[in-house]
C-alpha cells in the first residue's frame, strides 16, 4: 500500500518543476526527528504498569547465578547471561522490528532494522547481535531508534520493485507491515526503480545450510547485486525447502503452486494436523470457499516446531483430483455405475450376510482416523470377523505394548539423545521432521549416527554399519565397531523402522534390537532410547485400538473384504469372486477391484482423531465441505451397520468418542503426549525363530508420493520426476 | 398463444358431483396427454420418464381424493388447468419441473422406504451435514 502511494509520488515527481520538487524534497521526516541528540536519561518512574512479554515469551535460566538486569525502556528485567538485546526487548515486552533475525537460525545482523539506542553508546546498536550486559539502558522508543529504523526502511525499500499490487507477498508482507509502522511517508530515491528480482536478507540461506542441511542456496553477489539463487541452475534438493517461504520476510521466495493464486485475506484459516506422514505435523489450512489454496506450518515445539516438509506443504492439489463423489456399483459388464446411497448400502448389507464370518475381511488404510477405525472394528465384529487390521502394520502386529510401536524417546526428547542407531529406517523419506529433529541434533552436538539398512541418502554425517540382521547380531554380541561410540554414549536413541513389520522375522529382530538396547543401557527410568518410527498416520491409533487380524492369512481366504481408504494392499491373492468394497475418497489402486465404492471425505474435510508415532493423538478440523455425495468414514459404517440389521450403538462422534474411551483413552487426551507405562523388553515372551538374512529394504520408495492424496496430486508428480532426473 | 389463455372462459359451476367427476376426468387425460409435449420442451428425457411424470400427475390427483364438494372441486381443477398451461407453454423453467415433480417426488417415495430406520440413517440419506 505503502509502495502503491511512494509509486505515485515517484510519479508526481519527475513531472513536477524543478522548483517544487526542491519544496517537495524538503521534508524528508517527522519534523522531531532532526534533532539527533541522544534522549536524556529519564529516570525510571517507580510505578510503571507491568508490560508483558511478546507472545508469552519464557526466560529460561540455567544457572540462577548469571542473571542479570538490564533497564528496557525504564523497566528493569531479569535475563540469563549470554541473551541478546533484542531477546531481553522481547521478555521486557517490546517487540523489536526485524527482518534478518530468526529465533531458530543463527545471528547475521545485516538487515539492521532492529536498530536501538543503549544509553553510552554513541551509536544505534543493532540488537539482534549485541549481547546484553548487566546494567544496560536500552531504549527502543527514542527518537533515535525511531530515526534508525526509517533509515534503514527507506535504504531497504530504494532498491525495492514497485510490485506490491501483483507480488504473491501482498498482505502478509512483513516489509510491507513495518515500512506502514515504522517507514518514512516519503523516500529521496529519484532514479528509475528496477522491476521485480528482489534483495535479500539471508534467512532462507541459513535455514538451507542450519536446518534443511543443503548447501544449495546461496548469495550471488554482493551489495545491491547481491541475489539470492541457487548455484549453477540446481535444484533445491531438499524435503524441507518449502519452509523457505515463510521465513522470507518479503516477497523474493514464494510458493510456485500458490502463485497469483489468491490473496491471504480471502483465506479462511482452519488449524489442524497433517496425515501424510506418522509425524502428524501441525499445520494450517488456507481454503477459500471449498478449495485448499495452500498449507503453512503451525508452531508446535514438540512435533515440527515451526516448519514441515515440502509434501505436507504441496500435496493440497491432490485434494482436488481423482475425488470419489459417488456411491457407485460395479456392473455385469464391469463398468461403475452411479447408484443412490440407499441402493449401495443395501446392496452391500445383503452381500455380507451371504458370507460366513471368517471370510469377511477389513483393512484400514493409511490416513484412516481412529473413529472410522473403531467402527469398522465392532462393526465387522458384529458379523463375527475379527479380521481386520490396519495397512502398514504387518500381517502379525503387536500391538500389546505400545512402548513397542510408538516413538518412546519422543521427537523433541531426540534432541537431549547423543548417539543415534537407525535401523532399516530412512527418516529422512519416512518423517522428514523427525529427520529434522536429527539434523538440528547432530549439528548441535555432534552426535554420532549409526545407520543400518539399504544405502541411503543423509543430509548429516553418519556411519553406514551394513545392511542387514547380520549387522544387528554383530552389534547385539559387541563384535562392531560402532558399539564403542553406542555405550559410551549417556543417552543412546535406537530407531526402528515401521518397514520391519512387514518382514517374517519382525520378532526376531525386535528381540535382537531389545539385547542391543539393553547392552547400551538404552532403557532406563530416566531414559528410554528404543524407539519405533512409523510410517502413516494411522498406524499408532489402529494398533492402539487392537486392530490386529485373527490370522495371517486372511486375504488369500476372504470373501468379503472391506477397504477403508486401503489402497497398498497386495490383492494379487485375493480369491476372482471376492466381493471387494472400497470406502474412500480418492480413485486410488484399491477401486480398480472394488465391487462397490462409497465415498467418504478426506482429512480436511472430517474431524478425526490420529495419534502420530510419538503417540500424540490430535483431531483433524474440517476446512472445508465434502466433494459431491461423499460421507464422514465412520457416518459410513455406521450406516451400514444400521442396514445391515447390527446396529452400532453410537451416532454421533461424542458417543463415538466415549466408546474409544473405553478401548484407549490415550486417543482423546488432545494434544498431550500419553507416555508408553511398560517397557516391553521384560514383558515379552522368548522368541524362538531366527533372523532371515535378507537385508532391510526401502519402505519408502519414492518420498512424495506415499497415499491416496500425494498420489493424485500433480504437484507431488512433477517433484518425483524431476527429483529422478 | 398466451393470448388464448388469457381469455379462456371459467366454465359454470359443475351441477353435481358426477358432473364434476366428468370434468376431472376430463382434465386427467388433457394433462396425460400433454406429458410428450413436457418432455420435449423441458428435455426431461435423461432425468425422467413418460410413466413416472404420469404416476406424478397422478398423485397430484390422489391428494384431493377425499373432496366431495363440487364447487371445491371445481376450484381445484381451476387452479390444476392454470398449473397445466403455465407448463404447457412454457412458463416454467426446467429445474421448476425437476424440482416439483421429479425430485421431491424421489424423497417423497423414498421416505416411505425409510419407515422404522433410525434418524442417523435418515440423515445420513440426506447429506454430511444434517
Amino acid at each position: 500500500m505503502v509502495l502503491g502511494q511512494l509509486a505515485s509520488r515517484a510519479l508526481l515527481r519527475s513531472r513536477t518543476s524543478a522548483h517544487r520538487h526542491i519544496l517537495r524534497r524538503a521534508i524528508v521526516s517527522t519534523p522531531d526527528l532532526h534533532n539527533s541528540e541522544p534522549a536524556v536519561a529519564a529516570a525510571p518512574e517507580p510505578d510503571l504498569p507491568p508490560r508483558k512479554p511478546v507472545a508469552g515469551a519464557r526466560v529460561h535460566f540455567p544457572n540462577p547465578d548469571d542473571a542479570i538486569e538490564v533497564f528496557v525502556d525504564g523497566y528493569p528485567v531479569k535475563i540469563p547471561k549470554g541473551m541478546t538485546v533484542l531477546q531481553a526487548c522481547v521478555v521486557a515486552g517490546v517487540d523489536i522490528p526485524r527482518f534478518c533475525y530468526h529465533d531458530r537460525l543463527s545471528i547475521a545482523g545485516n538487515c539492521r532494522m532492529c536498530l536501538v539506542e543503549v544509553e553510552k553508546s554513541p551509536k544505534p546498536v543493532a540488537s539482534c547481535a549485541m549481547p546484553a550486559l548487566p546494567g544496560m539502558k536500552i531504549k527502543t522508543d527514542t527518537p533515535i531508534a525511531k530515526k534508525a529504523r526509517e533509515g534503514v526502511m527507506e535504504f531497504l525499500l530504494m532498491n525495492h520493485p514497485l510490485d506490491c499490487p501483483i507480488c504473491d507477498q501482498g498482505g502478509e508482507c512483513d516489509l510491507q507491515d513495518q515500512s506502514m509502522a515504522f517507514g518514512s511517508d516519503r523516500g529521496r530515491f529519484t532514479e528509475m526503480k528496477r522491476s521485480v528480482v528482489d534483495k535479500n536478507l539471508g534467512p532462507c540461506v541459513r535455514f538451507a545450510t542450519e536446518v534443511a542441511g543443503v548447501q544449495d542456496l546461496g548469495i550471488l553477489g554482493r551489495g545491491s547485486g547481491e541475489e539470492i539463487g541457487t548455484y549453477v541452475e540446481k535444484l533445491m534438493t531438499s524435503e524441507l525447502s518449502g519452509n523457505v517461504i515463510d521465513i522470507c520476510p518479503v516477497g523474493a521466495l514464494t510458493s510456485k503452486p500458490f502463485a497469483f493464486k489468491a490473496r491471504n485475506w480471502e483465506l479462511k484459516g482452519t488449524e489442524t494436523i497433517d496425515v501424510t506422514d506418522a509425524v502428524g505435523s501441525n499445520i494450517r489450512i488456507d481454503s477459500r470457499g471449498p478449495e485448499v489454496m495452500r498449507i503453512v506450518p503451525r508452531l508446535n515445539e514438540d512435533i515440527n516446531e515451526e516448519w514441515i516438509s515440502d509434501k505436507t506443504r504441496f500435496f493440497y492439489d491432490g485434494l482436488k483430483r481423482q475425488r470419489l463423489n459417488d456411491p457407485m456399483i460395479r456392473g455385469a459388464d464391469g463398468r461403475f455405475k452411479v447408484v443412490s446411497w440407499r441402493d449401495a448400502l443395501a446392496v452391500v448389507a445383503e452381500v455380507i450376510h451371504k458370507n460366513k464370518p471368517e471370510e469377511i475381511v477389513g483393512v484400514a488404510g493409511k490416513l484412516s482416523d481412529a473413529e472410522s477405525m473403531i467402527a469398522l472394528k465392532d462393526f465387522l465384529n458384529k458379523m463375527g470377523s475379527n479380521n481386520i487390521w490396519c495397512e502398514g502394520n504387518g500381517p502379525n502386529p503387536n500391538a500389546d505394548l505400545r512402548s513397542g510401536y510408538i516413538m518412546n524417546t519422543s521427537i523433541s526428547g531426540l534432541e537431549k539423545a547423543d548417539a543415534f542407531l537407525l535401523i532399516g529406517t530412512q527418516p529422512r523419506v519416512e518423517a522428514a521432521m523427525v529427520n529434522a529433529r536429527i539434523q538440528k541434533t547432530v549439528r548441535a552436538t555432534n552426535a554420532k549416527v549409526g545407520y543400518v539398512g539399504p544405502p541411503a541418502d543423509f543430509n548429516y554425517d553418519h556411519e553406514h554399519l551394513g545392511t542387514g540382521p547380520e549387522t544387528l547380531t554383530e552389534l547385539a554380541e559387541g563384535r562392531h565397531p560402532f558399539n564403542s561410540a553406542l555405550s559410551n554414549a549417556k543417552n543412546p536413541a535406537i530407531i526402528l523402522g515401521a518397514g520391519i513389520f512387514e518382514r517374517k522375522d519382525k520378532e526376531a529382530i525386535f528381540s535382537v534390537v531389545e539385547t542391543i538396547a539393553k547392552k547400551i543401557n538404552a532403557v532406563r527410568p530416566d531414559w528410554n532410547g528404543l524407539n519405533v518410527l512409523l510410517l502413516n498416520a494411522a498406524q499408532s491409533a489402529a494398533l492402539d485400538l487392537g486392530l490386529v487380524p485373527e490370522s495371517e492369512k486372511s486375504i488369500e481366504s476372504a470373501k468379503f473384504l472391506y477397504l477403508m481408504g486401503a489402497d497398498d494392499l497386495n490383492l494379487e491373492k485375493l480369491p476372482e469372486d471376492a466381493f471387494v468394497v472400497y470406502q474412500g475418497h480418492h480413485g486410488d489402486r484399491g477401486v480398480y477391484r472394488a465391487n462397490v465404492i462409497l465415498p467418504a471425505s478426506a482429512f480436511s474435510e472430517k474431524e478425526g482423531t490420529y495419534a502420530n508415532t510419538e503417540g500424540c493423538a490430535q483431531t483433524t478440523v474440517p476446512a472445508v465441505p465434502t466433494v459431491g455425495d461423499a460421507r464422514d468414514d465412520w457416518k459410513i459404517i455406521r450406516a451400514l451397520s444400521e442396514v445391515a440389521g447390527v446396529t452400532l450403538p453410537y451416532g454421533s462422534l461424542g458417543a463415538i468418542r466415549s466408546r474409544i474411551k473405553t478401548v484407549a483413552p490415550n486417543l482423546l487426551l488432545a494434544d498431550e503426549r500419553e507416555p508408553a507405562v511398560f517397557s516391553s523388553s521384560d514383558l515379552r515372551p522368548e522368541v524362538k525363530e531366527k533372523m532371515d538374512k535378507a537385508p532391510f529394504g526401502t519402505a519408502v520408495e519414492n518420498f512424495y508420493m506415499t497415499d491416496a492424496i500425494t498420489r493424485a496430486s500433480k504437484i507431488m508428480a512433477q517433484c518425483s520426476a524431476l527429483l529422478k532426473k | 398463444m398466451a393470448s388464448t389463455v388469457k381469455y379462456v372462459r371459467v366454465p359454470p359451476p359443475s351441477a353435481n358431483i358426477a358432473e364434476a367427476r366428468k370434468r376431472v376426468f376430463e382434465f386427467f387425460k388433457t394433462a396425460c396427454r400433454s406429458i410428450p409435449t413436457i418432455m420435449e420442451i423441458y428435455t426431461l428425457d435423461d432425468v425422467v420418464t413418460p410413466t413416472k411424470l404420469r404416476s406424478t400427475i397422478t398423485s397430484e390427483f390422489r391428494k384431493n381424493a377425499h373432496v366431495t364438494n363440487p364447487q371445491v372441486i371445481d376450484m381445484l381443477l381451476i387452479k390444476g388447468t392454470e398449473e397445466l398451461s403455465n407448463i404447457v407453454e412454457h412458463a416454467k423453467q426446467r429445474h421448476h419441473i425437476i424440482g416439483q415433480y421429479v425430485l421431491s417426488r424421489e424423497d417423497s417415495n423414498q421416505e416411505t422406504k425409510d419407515e422404522g430406520t433410525s434418524d442417523f440413517l435418515k440423515s445420513f440419506y440426506k447429506g454430511n451435514y444434517v
